[in-house]
């Protein structure tokens, strides 16, 4: 029996719920019901947050932690922020490795610093052992962290183990023992029960609120304050405190004055802390059926019961993940239908049995955990069924291992910067990025992460809600960039492509010598030909410069052995190199290209005669308001520039906003990590995201074209009137929802869910609207994969009225019920007319061949009706064959 | 049609640019001017008949001061009553009692069972015709008519002032200050003062006559307040009121543009409406015709339903970042965001605040249209009276009352109901369906059912919109400010107050029916 459930499946594993040991551990709690009607209490209201975690097979320090926070402070109000930490180095904390595996980490806050000897009188020294105990370290003066406006409280920690003649009472008296619990079960329960009266008496209680249990794990703290995130951090002296996994949130609480942080997250379960973005409609409904289990909320935050539900579910009824997944994040519709028939058995008396506790809502929860039994630590990232929040998930692999769980991309390319800039194992691009699917019958919304010991070291896992396995490819090496690259001995055959191009301007000629070559270049060969190149063009050609880089990142290709991440980076390096060589706007020098930094913006002026492009170093701008780079962008549109580079981004919102009517001719390429609602109301701009773009991407655009040379997220297009839109991986969850008019996409990958809901878009054979997806995938070596499913959710063109999809389904997967009020046709001459030059910009822009990628299935090149469906409004679909009918 | 004087037949400037060219047509005076009923015989609390053996000799137009009887010049006949300006049986004791008067005997009055079938418990008849009479006169209704509380038995109408004594000597009516000022945060953003704290509400191109909306435009500008878009898009024919124009931006985001947002010096964000939190807004196929079709960019004659929520906020962050959207797109625009009535609406005023919003637009339960469905107008949402004071509170005790404008809307009739609302700690209203009711809305609450409104207000037919002319229509809405303005101020010198600003929160003033024991 695997006792802590990490992932593996429950089929002939951890299945029955033994019905002795429930009753006994609920019963158990039958005191802790309080004696005023508990139903009279209402939840502390509060908005989204946001959320970040990483797990690592080394212990990191805290402060890499603080770059994802600060990254994204706009989704806190600084009135809320804590982080956890887990898998931690005993010597730090002064303790043996011993006590740290095997005790409990009770940590007080104690909010009036007279309680503490009140606390260990009620509540520590008749029951506990204590190992090490003191009040944990802080800064002398919370004033001296920015941005801190009330003091936190002192901490108290505590390693404890329970007095052995306490546990044997405790199982004794509340029949435990007999019901079959280990020691070490009755003492968790103990442990538990104690930090709940603890509760009870120094803060749930009416009155003054004294003090609260932070956290009472094994291997696991958690601190929180009223503040943002990162000055937990600070304050605790825990900037260089190692850890394997670290979670924090920053919190947006709705209430103004805060002045201390007992609804602030994480919060405990038993080994395991809970972050939380989002929140309940059925709040209540969660509480009674806890109530009717005896488990009673002390902070009135759903955060609380979410994690009490996640311990009830773990230590009580003993689920393992995939049942305590499924009972939070129920697999329904179409997705249930997919499963194998013994899961839809067991997942539907899971949900029989605990619907009512299902959070109803918005949410995404990262949790960490320490599984003290087996020595393992976990990260965990589970999404709602209907996938309402931003959610990334990151994976890099090599030497050290490390994953990241964001709401923001940008945050996962914070905390590997940080990294990176301190340990050469680590690159500041992931070797993976993607969604969870919520609820689906694919990856279950959920990914867990372990990292495990093996032979003295730590093993990291990757695996879904069904326990099926994530990971890169192993025969792929990453590049130690700290290394200076030594120059190859044979490079004459490198060097006369260089000058060739250089002297043609041929990016092109560049990009091909570089496929050609990839193969038989080692790391230090290809850097050296990137700087090379990168030198060569700065001063002389910077625009080919950055063209032909550009293009190479961009395109998928194979890479060999060498990993793309590790490509990336060196590309990416030499970009910056010809960035840099630009002169600043309040230079003497003149180019054709001209830059403009944070220290720089007041002096930006318009452009001279030959100056054509305007580079905006993204580094100290604000996110939004008036002092964000997207501002700058529309005063240097007014001031006369028409092509603008966004570059060193990190989640800077609303570029290609603000611009106003009419704005053909102007062109924005976007590097880095642009940040939401990126070319929201474009009217005739061209916008270029050269990676990985975030949420809300196009919204109410008019006109205009957008290319993104990666992923795009939620709400993609809502409401958008028009424009051309080129996406070469995936949309996440309800694109071009709203939309009307006449917007024409095309997704290379696939969507999570809700495509095209309520689209409006006319007939697209008469100037409407209309999308196609190719459903293929990139795996890790270049090569282009159609995906096992083109498009695996519901709710396909759902309640549409006009516009129509286009879906690569060769084998004809798509099915009726993954639509609502649409009908799938074949496609006519007509349609083929209509679609072909998309697909021939779509070619142009990713390489993505029409004959060859598209139209060629198992090696046999079809017909574009064999290949590509059609979907359109039932309305539409009845007209269209009277039409038919009258030979129209 | 007949009665309309001739000023209100003008040819009207259809575009944009032909607005431009006519000056005069941007240009609203506040004047009051006489703006009658649309219909010949309007319907009145009374009817009087008139018996065939009248003998026209005129004495019940000698008699008469209330414009019921009119002999125009040169005309033998006295024309047929216009009873609907009849005060009824009170008159007996003013001496202008035209059925004592008759020599022959021919007048007889009664009560006019037709008045009685109009309306609702909210919109009484009385309130119904009270709001006609000022719409027609720019004056307070007579007193014949209930003009202040409806019948519902609850909300305002179970709200009464307490009046001191006597006002403080010196205060006097002309120096009693309507003005309301909307952007309380000291930001960077323009100071915008309204001349009266109410304004007028969102409605959309597709729901209502272009020309209707035109006249709430007008009146917008004439009494330097706005009127709203609504999420049906920004129709051209409002450029030249854009200063007075709120453009919404709904969750449907239908007709929104960057431009519409650049143009505007308020954007609202409709997150919910009273009537009905937890749905969208929607037009159903008929009301789609052509013209909204191609505003909205739609397909003609299908239903339209917007989202609720908007999808790409689920939350306070989300929220904040949707707000720096607008903020961005507009940076000389203040910030609105219209919600309904949940149970923690405390939280969520606090939440608008803290994004940056300058007007918190609490939308309650007592309002929409007959679009708004039944279920939804009358089971969910918290009363706008409780709402009010609790946001009011809520956000003193944050300490930021006096950085943000709270407007309560829903259900919002009469000056006394918009008084009320400030007296519970509303800054101002927005009205919707008073504006329609001068038109001459008569509450048949068939305002969904296509294109068929009975009066052309509700209609996007193309014959339908005839009945309704932008001068008239601009006319009764200037009349109907005019009396809304002189008794709010005439409550306020009562009450002893030398401003709308004066009343806000001063909940001391008011009194519930059910604690003084009263029916």
């Amino acid at each position: 029996m695997n006792r802590n459930g990490n992932g593996r499946s429950a089929v002939g594993g951890r299945g029955d719920v033994d019905v002795r040991r429930v009753q006994s551990l609920l019963r158990a709690r039958a005191h802790l019901r309080p004696t005023e009607p508990w139903s009279l209490r209402s939840p502390e209201a509060e908005g989204g947050c946001g959320v970040t975690g990483f797990a690592c097979t080394i212990p990191v320090g805290g402060k890499h932690i603080y770059e994802p926070s600060i990254q994204m402070r706009n989704r806190g109000n600084g009135k809320g922020g804590g982080i956890a930490a887990c898998g931690l180095v005993p010597e730090e904390l002064g303790v043996s490795r011993r006590m740290l595996d095997e005790d409990y980490i009770l940590q007080v806050a104690l909010l009036d610093p007279n309680a503490r000897g009140e606390v260990e009188k009620a509540f520590i020294e008749p029951f506990f052992d204590i190992d090490h105990g003191g009040l944990i370290p802080t800064v002398d003066d919370f004033r001296d962290v920015p941005l801190l406006e009330v003091r936190p409280p002192d901490v108290a920690r505590y390693f404890v183990r329970l007095k052995p003649s306490v546990l044997a009472r405790f199982a004794e008296e509340k029949k435990l023992g007999a019901a079959g619990l280990s020691g070490r079960e009755v003492e968790d329960e103990f442990v538990f029960q104690n930090s709940i009266a603890l509760n009870n008496r120094f803060y749930a209680s009416l009155g003054d609120k004294r003090a609260f249990v932070m956290s009472h794990a094994r291997n696991l703290i958690i601190l929180k304050i009223v503040g943002f995130a990162e000055a937990a951090v600070q304050y605790y002296r825990m900037p260089d405190m190692r850890a394997h996994v670290w979670i924090a949130h920053q919190r947006f609480p709705t209430k103004g004055r805060v002045w201390h942080p007992g609804g602030a997250h994480p919060f405990i379960g038993m080994n395991e802390a809970l972050v939380h973005n989002g929140d309940f409609a059925n709040y209540h409904s969660v509480c009674e059926y806890l109530a009717g289990r005896n488990i009673f909320p002390q902070f009135l935050t759903d955060t609380e019961v979410s994690v009490l539900l996640f311990d009830l579910w773990n230590r009580v009824y003993r689920y393992p993940v995939e049942y305590i997944i499924e009972a939070l994040a129920p697999t329904t519709e179409l997705d249930f239908d997919r499963l194998p028939s013994e899961k839809q058995r067991i997942y539907r008396q899971i949900q029989a049995a605990h619907i009512h506790a299902s959070p109803d809502g918005p949410w995404f929860f990262i949790i960490a955990r320490s599984l003290a039994e087996t020595g393992e630590f976990q990260l965990m990232g589970i999404t709602d069924t209907a996938m309402l929040r931003p959610q990334v998930f990151a994976l890099q692999e090599g030497e050290v291992s490390i994953g990241l769980i964001c709401s923001e991309k940008q945050a996962i390319d914070a905390t590997l910067a940080s990294m990176s800039s301190e340990d050469p194992r680590f690159t500041p691009v992931a070797d993976l990025y993607w969604n969870a699917r919520g609820g689906s019958y694919t990856d279950g919304g959920a990914f867990l992460l372990t990292v495990s010991p093996e032979n003295g070291h730590y093993g990291m896992r990757v695996t879904n809600k069904f326990g099926a396995a994530v990971s890169t490819v192993s025969d792929q090496v990453r590049c130690d960039l700290s290394v200076p690259p030594v120059a190859p001995a044979q490079a004459d055959e490198d060097t006369t492509a260089i000058e060739r191009c250089v002297r043609d301007g041929d990016s092109e000629g560049f990009f091909s010598h570089l496929l050609e070559r990839l193969p038989a270049m080692d790391f230090d060969s290809f850097r050296w030909f990137v700087d090379r190149f990168a030198g060569r063009t700065a001063a002389e050609a910077p625009a080919l410069g950055i063209e032909a880089l550009t293009q190479c990142m961009d395109r998928r290709y194979s890479t060999g052995e060498k990993k793309r991440s590790s490509l990336q980076t060196i590309l990416r390096g030499g970009l910056e190199r010809i960035f840099e060589r630009q002169p600043l706007c309040d230079d003497e020098r003149t180019g054709t290209h001209v830059r403009v930094t944070w220290e720089t913006r007041d002096r930006l002026r318009g452009p001279r005669p030959g100056e054509t492009t305007l580079l905006i170093d993204a580094r100290g701008f604000s996110p939004e308001g008036e002092n964000c780079d997207a501002v700058l962008a529309v005063k240097a549109f007014h001031l006369g520039w028409r092509n603008l580079i966004h570059y060193n981004t990190r989640g800077t919102r609303f570029h290609g906003v603000g611009l106003g009517p009419a704005t053909a001719g102007l062109r924005i390429d976007c590097y880095d990590n642009p940040g939401d609602y990126l070319g929201s109301g474009i009217d005739g701009l061209e916008i270029f995201v050269h990676g990985n773009a975030q949420d809300q991407l196009c919204q109410i655009s008019k006109q205009g074209k957008l290319v993104v040379y990666g992923d795009v997220g939620q709400t993609f297009l809502y409401g958008a009137k028009g424009g051309e839109v080129y996406v070469l991986g995936n949309a996440a969850g309800r694109p071009m929802i709203n939309a009307v008019g006449s917007p024409r996409v095309v997704i290379n990958g696939t969507a999570l869910d809700f495509l095209a809901e309520s689209f409006m878009a006319g007939d697209p054979l008469n100037g409407g609207g209309f999308a196609i997806v190719n459903g293929l995938t990139y795996d890790q070596y270049g090569k282009l994969h159609p995906l096992e499913l083109p498009y695996p959710g519901g709710n396909l063109l759902s309640l549409a009225s006009g516009g129509a999809i286009y879906i690569r389904d060769p084998h004809r997967t798509l099915v009726e019920e993954q639509l609502n009020g649409g009908v799938y046709r074949t496609l006519s001459s007509a349609d083929w007319r209509l679609i072909r030059p998309y697909l021939e910009e779509n070619e142009r822009l990713f390489g993505i061949r029409i004959d060859r990628d598209l139209l060629t299935v198992d090696g046999i090149l079809k017909s574009p009706q064999a290949v590509y469906r059609k979907v359109m409004p039932r309305g539409d679909a009845a007209v269209e064959e009277e039409m038919e009918g009258l030979g129209g | 049609m007949s009665t309309m004087p001739s000023g209100f037949q003008r040819a009207e400037p259809q575009t944009p640019g032909a607005f431009l060219s006519r000056p005069e047509y941007a240009e609203v005076s506040r004047e009051v001017r006489p703006a009658p009923p649309r219909y010949r015989n309007e319907i009145g609390k009374y009817s009087v008949h008139r018996a065939s053996h009248c003998a026209s000799c005129g004495r019940c137009v000698e008699t008469c001061r209330f414009g019921v009887y009119v002999r125009p010049d040169g005309y033998l006949h006295v024309m047929r009553p216009f009873d609907y300006r009849c005060i009824g049986f009170g008159c007996k004791d003013t001496g202008s009692y035209c059925i004592d008067a008759c020599p022959n005997g021919a007048l007889k009055l009664s009560v006019n069972p037709a008045a009685e079938t109009m309306g609702d418990h909210r919109w009484t008849p009385d309130l119904l015709m009270s709001t006609w009479a000022m719409a027609e006169t720019g004056r307070p209704p007579g007193k014949h008519l209930e003009c202040e509380v409806g019948g519902s038995g609850g909300g305002f109408d179970r709200l009464r002032f307490r009046f001191p004594d006597s006002p403080p000597p010196g205060l006097r009516r002309e120096d009693i200050s309507t003005r309301l000022p909307l952007n309380r945060r000291g930001d960077s953003r323009p100071g915008i003062t309204i001349d009266v704290p109410w304004y007028g509400g969102g409605m959309s191109f597709g729901s209502t006559n272009i020309r209707a909306l035109l006249g709430k435009a007008r009146v917008a500008k004439a009494f330097n307040g706005f009127t709203c878009t609504g999420e049906g898009g920004y129709p051209e024919r409002f450029i030249p009121y854009k200063d007075h124009v709120i453009t919404q931006v709904a969750t449907g985001l239908f007709g929104v543009r960057e431009e519409t947002i650049q143009r505007a010096p308020i954007v609202e964000f409709k997150y919910a409406q009273g009537a009905k939190p937890g749905l969208g807004g929607h037009l159903l196929g008929d009301k789609n015709t052509p013209s909204v079709a191609a505003m909205r960019e739609t397909v003609q004659g299908v239903s339209l339903f917007s989202p609720f929520p908007f999808h790409s906020v689920y939350s306070v962050e989300d929220h904040k970042k949707h707000l720096d959207w607008i903020a961005h797109v507009n940076p000389r625009a203040l910030l609105s965001a219209k919600v309904s009535t949940p149970v923690d609406v405390d939280m969520v005023a606090v939440g608008i605040y803290y994004a940056g919003g300058h007007i918190v637009h609490l939308d309650g339960s007592y309002g929409g249209t007959g679009a708004a469905p039944n279920v939804a107008k009358k089971n969910i949402a918290m009363p706008i009276e409780y709402a009010i004071g609790r946001v009011h509170q809520f956000l003193a005790d944050e300490g930021i009352r006096d950085q943000v404008t709270v407007i309560a809307s829903g259900g919002v009739r009469t000056p006394s109901d918009v008084a009320k609302a400030i007296a519970l700690g509303a800054d101002g209203c927005v009205i919707g369906t008073a504006e329609l009711v001068a038109l001459g809305c008569i509450r048949c609450t068939a305002c969904e059912s296509g294109r068929g409104c009975a009066r052309g207000i509700a209609t996007t037919d193309d014959e339908l919109l005839e009945m309704v002319r932008i001068d008239w229509a601009t006319q009764r809405l200037v009349n109907l400010y005019t009396a809304w303005q002189r008794m709010l101020v005439d409550l306020l010198y009562r009450l002893g107050l030398d401003s709308v600003s004066a009343l806000r929160g001063r909940t001391d003033l008011l009194t519930h029916l059910d604690y003084e024991n009263e029916p």
